[in-house]
């Protein structure tokens, strides 16, 4: 048995780690990224959907799908800027280089759109390289497609 | 009084627990979340240099009137029948039932609404056609 000095202390501070405020972490860390997760997502243009009963889920990663607005007058939207038809192949080119080749276009185009505008669209995403091409529509219930 | 217990609870709500509770919820709300995809229908389209000679044989043409009807000619007859979009999966099914190389040439108006191709293109996506080429009809 040792003998004990006098003048020695006891150290009296706690061996565990204060997990008290583990809570606060947590929640402040979920406030965080809910507060600064910004998804790239275009402004949705003013159309009047197409309707397709044997649309399927885009099979491509978000990153790689563009997406084309055609409103009914023939104006394109990509990524929010106003373009013209024949300026799409200019536009999508750079895009589809940066994507290697990978690059899916989702048109959005307005139901009443003459066939003649989206024929000329359809033109200049090939002469762009383009041939993966999705015409984006809404579900379409068999119920409302009887009824019509 | 006497023989009367004092009581012992603790007036405090426990929270020990509430970190457990924020990670289940992050947990959950991680793998429940997710981001709605675009449903469309998926066409190939060729390539400015790709140019192919198909036979007359193999081609049921679909064209799409101004009004929406469709006119449905195989090969080079001159014979078209009339029918509504809606009615073009079943064709379609039979038609490729005899002949498995059919293509479906989807002729378009250029003053038809967009609608009504997409209704053609429907119909044949329903019908599983994979062959189909889309073409501004020549006035």
């Amino acid at each position: 048995m040792g003998t004990k000095g006098g003048f020695e202390k006891k150290s009296k501070a706690a061996a565990d780690i204060p997990g008290s405020s583990l809570a606060d972490i947590a929640f402040l860390l979920l406030i965080f990224f809910m507060v600064s997760t910004a998804f790239p997502r275009d402004r949705d243009r003013p159309i009047t959907w197409a309707e397709a009963e044997a649309a399927k889920k885009i099979d491509e990663k978000q990153k790689n799908i563009l997406n084309l607005w055609m409103q009914r007058d023939g104006t394109i939207y990509i990524n929010d800027q106003r373009y013209e038809i024949d300026q799409v192949s200019n536009v999508v080119a750079p895009l589809y280089a940066q994507s290697n080749q990978g690059l899916v276009v989702s048109i959005r185009g307005d139901r009443e759109t003459p066939y003649r505008l989206m024929d000329q669209l359809q033109t200049e995403l090939v002469s762009a390289g383009v041939v993966r091409v999705v015409f984006a529509t809404r579900l379409e219930q068999r119920m409302q497609r009887e009824r019509r | 009084m006497l023989g009367m217990k004092k009581q012992r609870v603790s007036g405090e709500v426990p929270v020990a627990s509430t970190a457990d509770i924020a990670f289940l919820l992050l947990i959950f709300f991680l793998t429940s979340t997710n981001f709605p995809k675009d449903n469309g229908l998926a066409v190939v389209l060729p390539e400015s240099s790709e140019t192919v000679e198909v036979s007359q044989k193999n081609i049921l043409h679909l064209v799409i009137q101004a009004s929406g009807i469709v006119e449905v000619k195989w090969g080079e007859s001159p014979q078209a029948q009339r029918m509504r979009a809606d009615r073009i999966e079943g064709l379609w099914r039979q038609e490729v039932a005899a002949n498995p190389d059919l293509i479906a040439a989807v002729e378009t108006h250029p003053d038809a609404p967009y609608r009504y191709m997409i209704d053609v293109l429907d119909a044949l996506h329903a019908a599983n056609a994979e062959r189909i080429s889309l073409q501004v009809l020549e006035m």
